[in-house]
């Protein structure tokens, strides 16, 4: 009895241990990368049903599921397991929590605990050596090569796209989705006639590329400037892991765009020191001419002047220096002619400016030297040419009477100068004066210059009325000495009363004196008609005058006729009763 | 003390007298390195007589001729405008400044005057005023003249000649005044100069960085109107203006 039940006893141990359910899920790993793959089993003892896996939220399934029994009997003890497989792709990162599964058994319910799964960024993910099949994303690359990634402004950079494309892929056909702008840049295409492959390596691995384009780019603008990229559509063809009967591996055909990633270039300013003035904007390194295709010439004909550029740089983007020549000398626009290439380097080549003078007169006419200026990266100074100054003689020519004042009517004042014109000798003689002679304007002299003479005109007249008054004061005294002398001599007379000769003499002293002091006439006027004429005029009475006549004619008789001392006295009493009677009577 | 004064005098005379002659002797030399075609000992020379504080119109002109021959557009048409301020009338000066102006590279366009100030002046213009100045001390001698005359001849004929005559001389002495008051006006308010830097930017206002407003080259003539510090007002012949840093420029007064 007693092993009985025993035997019950382990009967229901092992029967206690078959029937223990196991029911779990297990995850390949619970921290992965956005970019694996997780695989999840659930894995049972016994054959239940109804499995209900859960929702994988934040997955994706790629694979799955697949369902594995396995069932073993070692040592005469039986095994049993039943797993379904899924392949999980986490569709985002963080943490990921995969729910229960749950399965029916023996009309209970299992369920499998939740797993926390950690979902990291991207991982690298080893390559398997043993898998020939190409990853396009692998095979692939479009690199944009740039020359210089901080260049000057103005000097060239260039851009060169190169599509690598590793050994077991084929290109059928690409195409441009979006051709880059270069904003801010001059570029230059340089077209690739026949794309060519070559070998190279490309992050140390080796691959053929082809050169797909290449642009040369010069900065206009200082400071951070973008490239865009450039994007293309490529077909390419794959090979994979099958083979076809003959053993070659097939190819799959796939597409795949590329872009070369925009790159950020950072153009510098060109150096403010030494910088000169009239700085061209030519960066690189030329060699400057201006030369004149002939200096002599006649009136009437051209030359013509030719300033060129050459060498490497931004031969494009500057202008030439233009010559400034005399007004004389008449300059036309100039006729501009560009021969570049623009090879990788940048441009190279010549530029020229070609004028065309016409001189208007004949003369020697100098053009200055002209200077160019250029900023050479290589050294990163500024340079300086200067050409020779050019002087241009105009000989005189048959024709230049005709042209040259047919030229001058059309401007207003023109320096014209006429073909009969030379130029004047010097002055062999001057009169030389010291430079800072006062002006006689406005000086206290030009005052008195100017006024004196009519200060004068008073002077004058003043002058000529006092003359006039000393005049008049002689005629007075005048009169005043004959009176005087008439009396002198009538004393004289009345002394010389005896003596008959002297007597009459003095007595017609005393006349004629009277007579001139009283009528201002002289003694040769003295005649009987005129001093009665006189007297008459003068208001003398007629027996006065009768009396003054007749002692005047015996004065003269008297001289030479005896006369008695009677008739001498007589005479004189005479003659004062005369001269007073008249004095009375003139007045 | 009067006897020394005396002396002084004759010693500042005889001075006077030699430095004359000197320059005169200097004046030819100048010519006869201009003959030879030494055209830079010739400058040399009359330069000299200049800062002796000689002048004529003649030695500016060969001075002006002199630069001229050395292709020194600037200095020549400087001395050219000087000699013509001295004498207006030159016809020499006047011919051979056309020759330089030939060699300018401005082509300035001379706006004519036009008005009754220009009309004056075209009148007045002719002679220097110090020549009017002379000229009315010369009419008011001539109107005493002309009094005395009026006042002392005799005969009536005579009279009323000398009569009218002071008349019409005031109006004469009044204008020749006039036109010297004004030439001297017109002497002082205008200041021209020439260009002698190469080529020189005019700017709108008298800042160093202000906008250009044209650009000049040398020899070029202007007229001085204002003057801010370094800077100057000018005025071209075809009357437009602008700011001039003072060192491109030579005053000719």
């Amino acid at each position: 009895m007693k092993m009985k039940k025993y035997f019950f006893l382990l009967l229901l141990t092992v029967q206690g241990v078959i029937a223990q359910v196991q029911f779990d899920a297990k995850v390949s790993k619970t921290t992965l990368g956005i970019n694996e793959r997780l695989r999840i089993d659930f894995v049972m003892n016994v054959d239940g049903d109804n499995f209900i896996p859960p929702s994988f939220d934040g997955f994706r399934i790629v694979g799955g599921p697949s369902q594995q029994v396995s069932q073993s009997w070692v040592n005469g003890k039986s095994s049993f397991n039943k797993i379904y497989s899924y392949f999980l792709l986490p569709t985002q990162r963080g943490n990921l929590t995969i729910k229960q599964a749950a399965l029916e058994y023996q009309g209970q319910i299992y369920k499998t605990t939740p797993i926390n799964i950690n979902v990291t960024t991207a991982v690298e993910q080893p390559r398997d050596p043993n898998d020939t099949s190409v990853s396009v994303d692998e095979a692939l690359h479009l690199v944009a090569d740039v020359s210089n990634n901080s260049p000057y402004i103005n000097q060239p950079i260039t851009v060169v796209y190169k599509l690598y494309f590793s050994y077991n892929i084929g290109i059928s056909n690409w195409r441009e989705l979006d051709k880059p702008k270069y904003n801010n840049f001059w570029s230059q295409n340089i077209d690739i006639k026949k794309l060519v492959a070559e070998e190279g390596t490309f992050k140390g691995e080796k691959y053929r590329y082809v050169t797909l384009r290449k642009v040369v780019l010069y900065p206009q603008k200082s400071g951070a400037l973008e490239i865009e990229p450039l994007s293309l559509d490529i077909d390419v063809e794959l090979p994979t892991n099958r083979r076809d009967l003959f053993g070659r591996v097939l190819m799959t055909r796939d597409n795949k765009r590329v872009s070369a990633g925009s790159r950020s270039i950072q153009v510098k300013l060109l150096p403010e020191n030494g910088k000169p003035t009239d700085f061209s904007g030519a960066v690189g390194k030329f060699d400057f001419q201006v030369i004149p295709s002939r200096t002599t010439l006649k009136y009437g004909e051209s030359t013509e002047i030719n300033v060129s550029v050459s060498g490497n740089g931004n031969l494009k983007l500057f202008n030439l220096p233009k010559p400034v020549v005399p007004s004389a000398l008449e300059m036309y626009d100039p006729v501009h002619t560009e021969s570049v290439t623009t090879p990788l380097t940048g441009m190279t080549g010549r530029i020229a400016d070609k004028y065309t003078i016409i001189p208007q007169f004949k003369g020697n006419y100098t053009i200055k030297p002209l200077s160019f200026n250029y900023f050479d990266p290589s050294t990163k100074t500024y340079k300086t040419v200067t050409s020779q100054e050019i002087v241009i003689s105009v000989l005189d020519g048959p024709t230049s009477s005709e042209n040259a004042p047919v030229a001058s009517e059309n401007t207003v004042q023109k320096n014209t100068i006429a073909p009969g014109d030379q130029f004047k000798y010097i002055h062999l003689k001057t009169k030389l004066k010291p430079t800072n002679r006062k002006s006689i304007l406005g000086s206290n002299l030009f005052y008195a210059l100017v006024v004196g003479p009519f200060l004068l005109i008073p002077f004058i007249i003043l002058f000529k009325k006092k003359k006039e008054a000393i005049d008049g004061d002689t005629v007075g005294l005048k009169l005043k000495l004959n009176t005087r002398l008439a009396k002198k001599y009538l004393s004289e007379a009345k002394k010389q009363l005896g003596n008959k000769e002297p007597f009459y003499v003095a007595l017609e002293k005393a006349l004629h004196n009277f007579l001139k002091a009283k009528l201002k006439i002289e003694t040769s006027e003295m005649s009987k008609e005129k001093i009665k004429e006189i007297l008459i005029g003068k208001n003398a009475q007629t027996d006065t005058i009768a009396h003054f006549i007749e002692l005047t004619e015996n004065c003269e008789q008297a001289r030479y006729a005896p006369s008695s001392s009677v008739a001498m006295q007589h005479d004189y009493d005479k003659a004062v009763l005369v001269i007073t009677e008249l004095e009375k009577q003139i007045g | 003390m009067k006897a020394v004064l005396k002396m002084k005098k004759i010693v500042y005379l005889l001075l006077f007298l030699t430095q004359l002659v000197w320059a005169q002797n200097v004046f030819e030399t100048g010519n006869e390195h201009y003959r030879k075609g030494n055209y830079e000992e010739a400058i040399k020379s009359y330069e000299s007589i200049l800062k002796g504080k000689k002048e004529s119109c003649d030695l500016y002109y060969n001075l002006a001729n002199a630069h001229y021959k050395l292709d020194q557009v600037a200095p020549a048409i400087y001395y050219y405008e000087k000699a013509l301020l001295i004498s207006p009338n030159d016809k020499d000066i006047k011919n051979n400044l056309k020759f330089a102006k030939a060699k300018t590279i401005d082509e300035i366009k001379e706006t004519p005057k036009v008005g009754f100030e220009k009309l004056i002046q075209s009148f007045t213009g002719l002679m220097h005023y110090n020549i009017w100045s002379y000229l009315s001390i010369g009419f008011s001698f001539v109107f005493l003249f002309f009094f005395i005359g009026y006042y002392y001849s005799q005969s009536s004929l005579y009279k009323r000649i000398f009569f009218v005559g002071m008349f019409v001389i005031p109006f004469l002495l009044f204008f020749s005044l006039f036109s010297a008051w004004f030439e001297k006006e017109q002497d002082e308010s205008v200041r021209p100069a020439v260009v002698f830097a190469d080529v020189i930017a005019v700017k709108n206002e008298p800042r160093e960085n202000a906008t250009d407003a044209f650009e000049l080259h040398e020899g070029t003539k202007v007229f001085v109107l204002e003057t801010v510090e370094n800077w100057k007002k000018i005025q071209l012949t075809d009357e437009t203006e602008g700011w001039i840093s003072s060192d491109a420029i030579k005053e000719l007064k």
